[in-house]
């Protein structure tokens, strides 16, 4: 069922993008098809960037004159301007099945009305997301900006009134300022390039997905690289210029297959970085692939994890990244709550301020100043965050405490200001609280090897056969390798089918006893580009079980010969 | 609902821009080395094989696969806002399980029958393979399932109205055109002209939006099946849409859209032409904005030809679309009217999708190979008013138990009976240049105080579903009140035409002797397809039409950049 394209009372903003959403199908999955790449200028100051210059004039123009008749005018205004450049291929069974370059500008604009304690941030007056011309042409990229302008003001006036009606449904206890003020920067960085030769790297995808051919139970295996080039442009009408860029190469491989009583197993690696010289060579690319070939034969032949386990779990500083990622990451954000709740944020530690979510020996710190870790760069680097405010370091959690949350401009109870942790979501999304470079660190630290002797001593003192350690989890905290360590001996032996039973926020707290002396740097490309800091862990008892999964039918017949090896 | 609409993409370039061709191999070499369609026989051949020794086994699998080269740039204001290039291969493999009685896509379980994916760019047959293989087994699973639940439901649910097979018997085709295709037009010559036509608006301050779409593809498409056919055919559109919207005082949107569309770009108008249609566009804008709004109305009317293909192709195209005959819960305006009066006696209708060409005009509708591997044919749906055919796939429907080459669907999705160039003619006719006496003729028999004057519509829907009423709307943008008192025509905005089907056609009084020509794009259950609609000049003694939904929003508060009167800084208009 297809609707009709026509004007109707739809807001303006997104204008652009519903027109385009309304060409044949067939073009706008095109949306994910190659550009031409045009030469970008270098420029080092404000003032000679077209890009800057049309969100500067045509913010003078309407903080000077935008009002409507007996309406309130706007208490603040923002550009905010996503220029990417990308590159996206995939390659399957050796060969290219994708090769995109791809260029876009979107703009976001926000207007408020009202004042810093009640404003118009409600619903539409979130401001919506428009494409913006590429070429850097005054008179065109001013039209875009004035048309959005214009009805992202009638949309926060109009929200205004919507959100205070609303409001009149509840009792708020202990109201809080719907927009922090902040100090304005002036900020202007280089534009982000992406200026690569993609043939090697086309070649790469292709090699290291022609490994399938040797083991013909593969069912699929692909390569692919995400590429990208992202310049922001931030202006707001309390004096904020902004300009940043960032590169982000992400390439990774993935393969299926399934054991001989159906059971789906997949592995994948990734590498995400900032500076293309640290992406792996094809030498090494093609051994880590034959590596994960060789992980998932291993893993066909594994025997299944048992039905019961209550015990130790050594967690690895990879495996543990995702722990903390999921169970302290999320939850460390200062997100306000829905309108006429009285929680102090959303997430699992909304009633958790000034008290203990971690075991005493471990403090959390973001820090989306630094540039790199142990020589690898940091995807959650930058110096202004999507609201305009300076980034600083934030102690979140001090000796297993929680004093701090991460910030945006948009207040929770106690917590009145930005941190400089208010970034918007790639493409372009409502900016607001989020990650940096989260580093976990430790008071008490073991190495790796003491971990693994603590963990056969535990299981020794409850007699129990053997222990687990987890190299790797999937989605979910799901574990993708994970082996039993056996108490006799200490040898380790994969099995398959394992997730954990009660793996959460409370055995985080109380059941964590000990903290390696190693580090894992995990960059995370996707959405918001951050990253993740964190040493290997161990858990005095988890309970692990066998997964209750669907095991499906092996394919119906087999896989084509391999014509060529 | 399904629409068909003018105003989306598409893309216009001069022939001497183009890429020298490329030197092709004979079609016969061509064939030869055709690695792609050898694979997906191999890989065919073994599905056929191993699946038939499984139970359900499959009684008929297909594989089409896609290649299809597009280009698609966006300008506004002179300057690109995208500009995208992509070429994708894309396989659609097709499982029936059970027999051609009754199968896997019986009923609401159509989607059963189709796995889609995408598959390596170049002539690498073990990856092809591979990916066919997948593909496969993984459709046979989704067919085999819907397959047993179908069983149940016929057992469970009483018989349906309709009891013809799911599948018609067809004879297998044998059809190799490896004609080179049209080679893509350069990117920066479209960019350019993408500019430069869109620029075209900067000095109206009245235009707030605009857009200017230029796309392009050209595809190829291989088609085997177990039935033993094996079709590879070529296609290619370009198309132009221009769109520019302004706002009237009281908020209500208002938008011209032209479209060009042709076979290749030599088929385009030239500049000239299309800066003219750019001119009349502002100024249709300028008028409408001044324009008052119309009134609810119902009386004579007058439609040109294009207004009136497009109703043709809404009002009565998709109800003879021959799935809609059969599905239990389609409205079936005209299945039972079958060699039944349906239309006045001087009209024909045809669908036509082996004219390649109608009046000098290239239409949209036009190939060779339905998506089924079926040769199109000419349907004569209606003659003298009379309902003789539907438009068919190789779905069988009562007393219409083969193709008629109307299996149409766009990429990934399930092919249905849908248009191709949907052909009105008259024998009823009278010169185009009388028709505006004989509309006055008519207002003044009718006594009512005016006639309305369609001259131009964006678009239109329809719903056919039995839960809905059976009507339509067509979405007019120039609709001119003419008076019989002798005074000048007046344009007014805001109305769109409704009505149903049935006692809306039968209005139709006379026509003009001139056939328009509509192409656009058609979106329906089996996706976007491009068609064409053509028709006369239609006098209807009564057209309903009513007001206009609109938004409410007031015109830009402040001017354009560069139209500022205070403003002195940079950014100013040319």
């Amino acid at each position: 069922m297809t609707t009709i394209q026509r004007s109707d009372g739809r807001p303006r903003p997104s204008a652009r993008m519903q027109k385009l959403a309304s060409v044949p199908a067939l073009l706008i999955a095109l949306l994910f098809a190659s550009i031409c790449v045009q030469a970008k200028d270098t420029q080092t100051s404000a003032d000679d960037d077209p890009v800057l210059q049309a969100m500067r004039a045509e913010l003078e123009r309407s903080k000077s004159a935008l009002k409507l008749e007996g309406m309130a005018a706007p208490y603040y205004i923002d550009y905010h301007v996503t220029d990417m450049d990308t590159h996206a291929a995939e390659a399957a069974f050796g060969a290219l099945r994708t090769n995109v370059r791809l260029r876009f500008r979107f703009l976001r604009v926000v207007v408020r009305v009202g004042d810093y304690k009640q404003d118009s941030f409600f619903g539409q007056g979130q401001g919506g997301l428009d494409f913006m011309p590429l070429d850097n042409d005054l008179v065109a990229l001013r039209h875009e900006i004035w048309l959005a302008t214009d009805s992202a003001y009638k949309a926060a006036t109009e929200a205004l009134t919507a959100k205070q009606a609303r409001l009149k449904q509840f009792t708020v206890d202990q109201p809080v300022d719907d927009f922090a003020r902040a100090e304005p920067v002036v900020s202007i960085g280089p534009a982000a390039k992406l200026d690569f030769d993609s043939h090697p790297w086309l070649k790469m995808l292709q090699d290291s997905s022609a490994l399938y051919k040797t083991d013909a139970q593969i069912e699929s295996f692909d390569s692919a690289l995400n590429f990208a080039a992202v310049t922001r442009y931030f202006v707001s009408s309390e004096g904020a210029v902004v300009r940043s860029g960032q590169n982000v190469y992400d390439l990774r491989i993935a393969g299926t297959t399934q054991a001989s009583d159906g059971m789906r197993l997949d592995r994948s690696h990734g590498y995400a970085v900032t500076d293309i010289k640290e992406l792996p060579s094809e030498e090494k690319l093609l051994a880590d692939a034959t590596k994960l070939l060789a992980t998932l034969e291993q893993l066909r032949d594994a025997p299944i994890a048992d039905e019961e386990y209550r015990g130790p779990v050594l967690f690895s500083a990879d495996a543990a990244s995702t722990v903390f990622s999921d169970l302290v990451g999320e939850n460390v954000l200062g997100l306000k709550p829905d309108l006429g709740q009285p929680a102090r944020t959303k997430g699992a530690f909304a009633t958790s301020y000034k008290s203990r979510v971690l075991p005493d020996f471990l403090s959390v710190v973001d820090d989306p100043t630094l540039a790199s870790m142990n020589g690898r760069s940091l995807m959650g680097k930058y110096d202004v965050d999507d609201e305009g405010v300076k980034a600083v370091s934030v102690s979140v959690i001090e000796n297993g405490k929680l004093v701090n949350y991460l910030m945006g401009r948009e207040p929770i109870r106690d917590f009145p200001a930005s941190n400089g942790h208010g970034r918007a979501r790639l493409p372009q999304n409502n900016p607001g609280p989020s990650l940096g470079n989260m580093i976990v660190r430790s008071s008490e630290t073991s190495s790796p090897e003491a971990l693994k002797k603590k963990l056969i001593e535990i299981c020794q003192q409850r007699e129990l056969p053997y222990g687990y350690y987890v190299e790797t989890l999937g989605p979910q905290r799901v574990p993708r390798l994970i082996y039993k360590v056996w108490a006799k001996d200490g040898h380790e032996e994969l099995v398959r089918g394992a997730i954990f039973g009660d793996l959460d926020t409370r055995t985080l707290r109380n059941d964590l006893i000990a903290v390696g002396n190693d580090v894992n740097v995990e960059n995370h490309p996707l959405n918001i580009p951050h990253s993740v800091i964190n040493p290997s862990i161990l858990f005095d008892e988890l309970e692990v079980k066998r997964a209750n999964a669907n095991k499906d039918k092996l394919p119906d017949y087999p896989a084509p010969a391999v014509a060529s090896k | 609902m399904k629409k068909l609409f003018g105003n989306s993409a598409l893309l216009c370039v001069l022939a001497i821009f183009l890429k020298p061709a490329l030197n092709g191999a004979p079609a016969g070499e061509a064939a030869k080395n055709d690695v792609l369609i050898a694979a997906m026989q191999q890989e065919l051949h073994r599905a056929q094989g191993d699946l038939g020794k499984l139970d359900p086994a499959p009684y008929f699998i297909s594989y089409s696969v896609y290649d299809q080269d597009s280009a698609m740039v966006v300008g506004s204001q002179g300057s690109l806002i995208n500009s995208i290039h992509a070429r994708r291969r894309s396989a659609d493999v097709i499982v029936r399980v059970g027999t051609a009685a009754l199968d896997n896509t019986h009923e609401e379980n159509r989607g059963s029958a189709l796995t889609s994916g995408s598959l390596p760019l170049g002539d690498d047959s073990d990856a092809i393979a591979h990916v066919l293989w997948q593909l496969t087994y993984g459709e046979y699973r989704k067919a085999s399932q819907a397959y047993l639940n179908v069983k149940t439901t016929t057992q469970v649910h009483a018989q349906e109205e309709d009891t013809s097979p799911d599948f018609s018997q067809e004879t297998p085709q044998s059809h190799a055109d490896y004609e080179d295709l049209s080679p893509q037009p350069d990117r920066h010559i479209l960019e350019e002209i993408a500019r430069r036509y869109s620029a075209y608006f900067r000095k109206y301050s009245y235009i707030y939006s605009s857009n200017v779409v230029l796309a392009a593809q050209t595809m190829r498409s291989r088609f085997v099946s177990t039935e033993g056919s094996h079709v590879v055919s070529t296609g290619a559109w370009v198309r132009l849409a221009i769109e520019a919207e302004t706002r009237a005082d009281d908020g209500m949107e208002l938008m011209r859209v032209e479209t060009f569309q042709a076979e290749n770009p030599s088929h385009l108008p030239a500049e000239a032409e299309i800066t003219a249609r750019m001119e009349k566009m502002a100024s249709d804008l300028k008028a409408l904005r001044a324009a008052p709004v119309a009134e609810p109305f119902d009386g004579p009317a007058l439609l040109s030809g294009r207004a009136a293909a497009v109703f043709f192709h809404e009002v009565l195209g998709h109800r003879l679309e021959g799935h809609r005959q059969r599905g239990e819960q389609e409205g079936q305006t005209f299945t039972k009217k079958v060699n039944q009066q349906v239309l006045p006696e001087f009209l024909s209708v045809t669908d036509d999708p082996t004219a390649r060409t109608l009046n000098g005009v290239d239409l949209g509708g036009w190939y060779e190979y339905d998506e089924e591997g079926m040769p199109a044919v000419r349907v004569e749906v209606i003659k003298d008013g009379i309902l003789k055919s539907f438009l068919m796939s190789r779905m069988p429907i009562k007393d219409f138990d083969k193709s008629n080459g109307h299996g149409r669907a766009q990429a990934g999705l399930m092919v249905t009976g849908r248009q191709g160039n949907l052909i009105v003619t008259s024998s009823h006719t009278t010169k185009d240049s009388e028709l505006r006496q004989k509309l006055i003729d008519e207002i003044k028999k009718q006594g009512k105080p005016y006639g309305l004057y369609f001259e131009d519509i964006q678009g239109g829907f329809t719903l056919t579903q039995r839960a809905m009423p059976q009507s339509f709307q067509i979405l007019p943008v120039l609709v001119w009140r003419v008076y019989p008192d002798g005074r000048p025509d007046e344009l007014v905005r805001g109305v769109d035409i409704v009505g149903t089907p049935l006692a809306a056609m039968n209005r139709i009084v006379l026509t003009g002797e001139k056939v328009e020509v509509f192409n656009g794009m058609c979106g329906a259950e089996s996706g976007s397809v491009p068609v064409s609609a053509a028709a006369p000049a239609m006098l209807f003694s009564e057209i309903e039409v009513q007001k206009r939904a609109h938004s409410l929003n007031r015109p830009p508060i402040l001017p354009p950049p560069g139209f500022d009167a205070t403003e002195t800084k940079a950014g100013g208009r040319p």
